[in-house]
């Protein structure tokens, strides 16, 4: 899990001097190598360097390949248009824009650690009955779940995401019972499903029943060929 | 304004309960709005003694009004036609009657229950008609006296109310402008109008004294004289002229249960989302301001002082241990703040809570309908009740940015979102647009209520058919189906489909209530 290590370490250990890159190229490579290295985290596509440089096709073609061979330069994907080569001095980490954000690795969202730190966070609420966002930051750091330093703004989203899944709620502290930790008024998270586990949900009259989840129910008319009589929906439900 | 399936519904009750002839002039007076009885017969095209045996039924059971449209300045003044108009409502009520009964049997008792149920049985009913009824099946007849008293238990607790005037007569000149804008959705966005059948209605019910009042002194305008052309529809026909006492007639007030059954829901959610504590707070504000609200669909609690607060909390079982500042904090938890309390009294966003679990029975169907990606992105829509891009809805959520437009077109597709394209100009951009989205709340409940209203048709249409596929079931000596053997399978199979087809439909009326009548 790369993807969420932080910029300025890499940065650092990648640092080389220009001067001394540019003496072991070739006019051509150094003219593309300039050009990659400022776009800096933000890379540049293959057509834009053609474009930019004015140099033919087998050329950049050719100073690419060289390039990343000496690990000047590497390739990325970028989240906006996958289809697209793009490249990046090697020294400098994808930014957002290229990445899609904190949560995506290779170009796709990273479900699977989403979901992890998801149920590391709403169990800490849970033991917790009562916890601040600050609380939860903290708990992340020590919990092991990042391999890097976690932002508080990656604790917001998460926290907001499981608002969204509503597994926890947002509620301000009235100081009684459970709250009696919390300062009155603070804004802090509860979990409201019980034992603390993802995607519990109590489901609506009408999503109990099948034709509150039907995908035909535009479709179904008392007597046409889609109708309660002849549902297979019913007749799975029926099924005694 | 009833949507499609509603209509459809109502239709399929009366069908059921009263044969198609009445379902016929129900569903032209639901599909055209108020007619007169030349109408109805054009429209139905039965014979004239048929449709008014047919309305007959409908107004003895309170599914059907009659009124006068006052006579405009012109030279119409001589000709005073009644016009006749389905009450939606009222029909769908009759889905009801078992939740008013078990009202009624928690807070009164079971001679209570009997008598409302005589009434919800036959629509309306006299004292004298009401003694006769409970006398039925017994050696003695029950002495009017006593029916009296029950009767007087139930008006107390506005349970039944005296029927409303036979004939109001009902300014229309308004009604270019409000009534029948089905399709025109746009409407519902603003602030509904009031409607001829709110109107009606209103000019109908009798002032609070005389409505639940069981002397008969002021009943005048209850029976007042009709001269129209249709004065011999008028119900109390029947009615032995006696005492004046004999000739009012009494109904089951369906306005109170609803109201009791919203006051429930408002409790019970305030329960499920804070604690017994707040649930107890509310319970007590609710109750100690019964009878002073005027309506059923209250947006706001009478206001109420801390003190009144505290001592009414405290007068319940539940609330006695409660302290002033745990009280206080219980509001807070209601959304009273200190800020907004003017003059010390505090007033409860009832409005608020409602509107909670009208969000959270649409966002279980799109959970279980488009998953749990869908979910997010449609719980962040509807909370902030803005426009939000496709992108900034993907980031919120933590959804893949790939998947959220697919499952953005999917809910839009279906009537769950509102979008909208804004064109974007800029160099390298050319003929792009921005997709925005947005939970329409008004649109999106009316169009959730309308699939409700045909699931609670297609529930009532299945059980029909379960019940016609194993008839012959019906026709089985008990004994036999007490016998092991697949007869019993399968009589042992219709009473679980009955029984899941039945609670089903009662719970599905719970959300119809939600949707249409809190």
């Amino acid at each position: 899990m790369t993807h969420l290590q932080g910029s300025s370490s890499s940065l650092k250990r990648k640092r080389q001097d220009l001067a001394i890159v540019s003496e072991s190229l070739t006019d051509a490579e150094r003219v593309l190598y300039n050009l990659i290295h400022s776009k800096k985290d933000m890379g540049i596509w293959t057509g834009d360097m053609k474009r930019e440089t004015n140099l033919p096709d087998s050329i950049v073609k050719k100073c690419l390949k060289l390039l990343q061979s000496k690990n000047l330069i590497k390739d990325v994907v970028n989240i906006q248009n996958k289809g697209r080569k793009h490249y990046m001095a090697a020294e400098f980490e994808p930014s957002k824009e290229i990445t899609g954000g904190d949560w995506y690795n290779q170009g796709r969202l990273d479900t699977e650690f989403i979901n992890l730190v998801k149920d590391v966070c709403l169990k800490y609420i849970f033991r917790q009955k009562v916890a601040t966002r600050d609380g939860v930051l903290e708990w992340s750091r020590k919990s092991g779940v990042f391999r890097v330093e976690v932002t508080t703004q990656q604790i917001d989203e998460i926290l907001r995401a499981l608002v969204l899944d509503d597994d926890i709620v947002e509620v301000k502290s009235t100081g009684f019972g459970d709250f009696s930790s919390v300062p009155v008024g603070r804004i802090c998270y509860i979990c409201k499903s019980k034992g603390g586990i993802r995607g519990e949900q109590k489901s609506g009259a009408m999503a109990s029943i099948p034709c509150g989840v039907c995908p035909r129910i535009n479709s179904c008319t008392p007597d046409g060929i889609i109708s309660p009589r002849t549902c297979v929906y019913y007749q799975k439900w029926l099924d005694f | 304004m009833a949507t499609q399936y509603g209509i459809k519904f109502a239709i399929h009750l009366i069908t059921n309960h009263f044969g198609n002839l009445v379902a016929k002039v129900c569903e032209n007076l639901l599909r055209h709005g108020p007619l007169t009885l030349d109408q109805l017969i054009h429209y139905t095209e039965l014979s004239k003694e048929q449709v008014k045996n047919s309305l007959l039924v409908l107004v003895q059971h309170n599914c059907a009004q009659a009124f006068v449209p006052e006579p405009e300045d012109d030279g119409s003044r001589l000709r005073i036609r009644t016009e006749y108009m389905a009450l939606f409502d009222n029909i769908i009520h009759r889905l009801r009657f078992p939740k008013f009964l078990e009202i009624v049997s928690r807070k009164l008792d079971e001679e209570c229950v009997e008598l409302l149920d005589g009434l919800l049985r036959d629509g309306r009913l006299t004292l004298k008609q009401m003694v006769d009824r409970a006398s039925q099946g017994k050696e003695n007849a029950v002495a009017t006296n006593a029916v009296r008293e029950i009767l007087c238990k139930l008006l107390a607790a506005r349970f039944v109310e005296r029927c409303p005037a036979p004939e109001p007569v009902v300014s229309t000149s308004f009604k270019e402008t409000t009534t029948r804008k089905r399709g025109a959705k746009s409407a519902k966005i603003f602030e509904a109008p009031e409607t001829l059948e709110q109107r009606v209605i209103f000019a109908a019910v009798p002032g609070d004294g005389i409505r639940f009042s069981l002397t008969p002194d002021t009943g005048s305008n209850v029976d007042g004289e009709t001269n129209s052309d249709d004065a011999q529809m008028s119900v109390e026909e029947n009615v032995e002229f006696g005492a004046e006492e004999e000739k009012i007639l009494w109904r089951a007030n369906f306005e109170e249960f609803i109201r009791h059954l919203r006051r429930k829901v408002l409790v019970e959610n305030v329960r499920a989302q804070h604690d017994d504590g707040t649930a107890t707070v509310l319970n007590a504000v609710l109750e100690a301001t019964r009878t002073v609200e005027r309506k059923v669909k209250m947006d706001n609690s009478v206001p109420l002082s801390l003190d009144t607060i505290v001592t009414e909390v405290m007068k319940t079982d539940t609330g006695r241990t409660m302290t002033i500042d745990r009280i206080r904090a219980s509001l807070g938890q209601l959304g009273c703040s200190q800020r907004m309390i003017v003059d010390d009294s505090y007033s409860i966003d009832l409005k608020k809570i409602i509107e909670r679990a009208r969000n959270e029975e649409v966002e279980s169907i799109v959970l279980k309908r488009y998953g749990r990606d869908a979910y997010r992105m449609f719980r962040l829509l509807s909370r902030d009740g803005d426009f939000h891009d496709t992108d900034q809805i993907a980031a919120s959520t933590l959804v893949e940015k790939k998947e959220a437009p697919k499952l953005l077109h999917k809910l839009w597709n279906d009537n769950y979102l509102y979008m909208e394209k804004i064109p974007v100009t800029g160099a390298r951009m050319q003929n792009t647009s921005i997709t925005m989205w947005k939970v329409n709340k008004p649109l999106l409940w009316e169009y959730v209520l309308d699939e409700m209203y045909h699931a609670a048709l297609n529930l009532n249409l299945r059980m029909a058919f379960e019940q016609e596929k194993d008839e012959e079931l019906l026709n089985v000596p008990k004994d036999k189906l007490k016998e092991p053997g697949p007869l019993q399978k399968k009589y042992k199979r219709l009473l679980n489909v009955w029984l899941l087809l039945g609670s089903s439909l009662m719970k599905l009326d719970d959300a119809l209530m939600l949707f249409h009548d809190f």
